[in-house]
């Protein structure tokens, strides 16, 4: 029963003109798998997630959950689903709890212990009217609708946006709680590290074609940082500078990986190597360190360095994509 | 039906319904009481210096008994015109406000199939708008009954109404189709409200004069024959007939139609 299929989306293409929407997608949820849904805005995660809520139907291909095809039978499969929409939409003139409620009675749910205790857990008061609320307030509720039935599968479409970082802590929390219990879940971001943490294997889609479907660890082999480490004075900085080169020719030559220095600071890009680059650096008086992880369009293009069959074209567009990234909001995170 | 959402409609849209029930008895009961000679007449007086713009409301020649007043200056426009607006607000409301705020998606993210959902929306289309016709209809026969009483004939009045909810089911099947297939309330709303003007203008015109008698036909409003059924004519009763099965040809195919569409959700 572990292979089994609970969610199998088997080559569908939904064209919106334009290239927007999913072309020829193919991937599968295992039964009890956090699979992570990821790709950059506008990738077609959405539009393949409202063929998995029977919103939409597919031009081409199937889409099935627990066996079931998700557009004739989206009531049975909703019987066993919860759902996080990623744009939070609720009925505006209702209150918080009153709206919980609306769907808890929807639903047909008797028992709103689960949905208590997610309050508490997302430290939410839900008296006040949603028009009201601010924009995380709105994706707990959005959390709680979806999580309150304590469904079999989850399909949530970007969860954290909105949250604050604690916040975005304790939803990683309960995801792996409801992992522990053997819940299916799939779950789309933009972000990374949210997927690293929780997710078992990773799909990723760029312009509606799948990249690639794979384990986490699989997927991570390559990631690289950008670090920044300032030296106590600059000559250490030009020895650890001339140390590092020697050593590590191979990686500073690779495409992608960065080594400067700036007076008394390194910049430079860690892949696995990390530890000899810490130990190197620990040889000297250390003032600062700051990570920098990849965005995900830094990710792709490491990605796709590695795998040089596919199309120069999309490398080379995602490079422009890097470069914007770096000089606008290239944060620490 | 989903009961659920049903109670949920009537606790969201009551509000509504009320400001038009409320409007409606101001009318109905202002016409009433000026079926008093000596109000009549002042009525008269006034329709007399601006024929035209009477007769476009339907308004000309209204005759002597209390039904013909009441049904010449009620259910020629007002009792038509008014309800319409509320129909119009209330079907975008009904299905193209979901899909519009994407709050639809939690509506269909229920054990439930989508046809039920939006029968639900049908059914208390219907609903809200009976318990409109019924208020109306109660409210007219006893402010009649306190001010002339055992002067309106019942019969004859209560055939108009008939009617006149023919009238309303065509109208709302026809708005509940527009909000059911547009992604946008702009288009659902738009397209509700360009029917309602134009089949009410067309019929505005069509009454003024012998010109433009012809042009009735180009509307579905003539299909409400308020002279026809007070005195129980056949070719009234089509017309009547007619109406119901517009608005169910609509509400059926709104629902079908949204059963098998794709969503923006």
């Amino acid at each position: 029963m572990k292979d089994m299929n609970v969610i199998n989306i088997n080559h569908i293409t939904k064209d919106y003109g334009n290239h927007r929407g999913v072309f020829d997608l193919s991937f599968q949820v295992k039964e009890g798998e956090v699979l992570g849904f990821l790709g950059p805005n506008g990738a077609g995660k959405t539009t393949t997630i409202r063929q998995l809520l029977g919103f939409i139907k597919p031009d081409s291909g199937s889409v099935s959950i627990l066996g079931k095809d998700c557009f004739q039978k989206a009531d049975e499969i909703q019987r066993k689903l919860g759902y996080l929409p990623g744009e939070i939409a609720f009925i505006d003139s209702m209150r918080g709890w009153e709206f919980i409620r609306f769907i808890a009675d929807m639903k047909g749910m008797k028992d709103l212990s689960r949905a208590k205790e997610l309050m508490e857990q997302f430290e939410l008061n839900p008296n006040g009217k949603i028009k009201k609320m601010s924009k995380g307030m709105k994706q707990k509720i959005g959390i709680i609708c979806a999580f309150m039935q304590n469904p079999k599968i989850l399909i949530l479409d970007e969860p954290t946006s909105g949250l604050d970082p604690l916040m975005q802590n304790r939803f990683v929390d309960l995801i792996l709680e409801e992992k522990k219990r053997g819940k299916t879940i799939l779950m789309s971001s933009h972000i990374f590290e949210e997927i690293e943490k929780t997710c078992d294997r990773a799909a990723i889609i760029r312009e509606g074609s799948l990249v690639a479907v794979d384990s986490m660890e699989k997927l991570c082999q390559g990631r690289t940082k950008k670090m920044e480490i300032a030296f106590a004075e600059e000559s250490m900085a030009t020895e650890f500078m001339r140390n590092y080169a020697a050593k590590h020719k191979q990686n500073s030559q690779k495409q992608g990986y960065d080594l400067g220095q700036q007076g008394n600071k390194v910049i430079l890009t860690v892949g696995n190597n990390i530890d000899q680059v810490v130990k190197a650096a620990a040889q000297f008086t250390i003032k600062d360190i700051n990570v920098h992880t990849q965005s995900l369009e830094e990710f792709f293009l490491h990605f796709y360095g590695k795998h040089e069959n596919l199309e120069r074209e999309k490398l080379s567009e995602s490079i422009d994509v890097e470069s914007d990234v770096q000089a606008g909001k290239g944060g620490v995170r | 039906m989903n009961l659920t959402l049903y109670k949920k409609e009537w606790k969201s849209n009551w509000i509504l319904w009320v400001i038009f029930a409320a409007v409606l008895t101001v009318y109905a009961c202002m016409i009433v009481a000026m079926f008093d000679p000596k109000m009549g007449d002042s009525l008269k007086m006034m329709a007399d210096s601006m024929p035209e713009i009477f007769a476009a409301f339907g308004m000309a020649d209204v005759g002597q008994t209390l039904l013909e007043f009441i049904s010449g200056y009620l259910y020629g426009i007002l009792l038509t015109a008014f309800p319409a607006v509320y129909i119009i607000l209330l079907s975008n409301k009904l299905v193209a406000r979901y899909i519009d705020n994407g709050s639809m998606a939690y509506l269909l993210a229920v054990p439930e199939k989508r046809t039920k959902m939006i029968r639900t929306q049908v059914i208390y289309s219907i609903t809200s708008l009976l318990a409109l016709q019924i208020y109306i209809v109660a409210v007219l026969l006893i402010y009649s009954q306190i001010m002339f009483s055992g002067e309106l004939e019942i019969t004859a009045f209560l055939r108009i109404n008939v009617g006149l909810f023919g009238l309303w089911m065509m109208i709302g099947g026809i708005c509940f189709f527009f909000s059911s297939v547009f992604n946008d309330t702009k288009w659902a709303s738009g397209c509700s409200t360009a029917f309602v003007v134009y089949a009410i203008l067309v019929q505005m015109i069509s009454q003024v004069g012998d010109k433009f008698e012809n042009i009735k036909y180009a509307t579905p409003m003539t299909l409400f024959q308020v002279d026809g059924l007070a005195a129980g004519d056949g070719s009234a009763w089509v017309g009547c007939l007619v109406m119901y099965l517009i608005g169910i040809v609509f509400y059926v195919t709104a629902v079908q139609v949204f059963a098998r569409r794709d969503l923006p959700l």
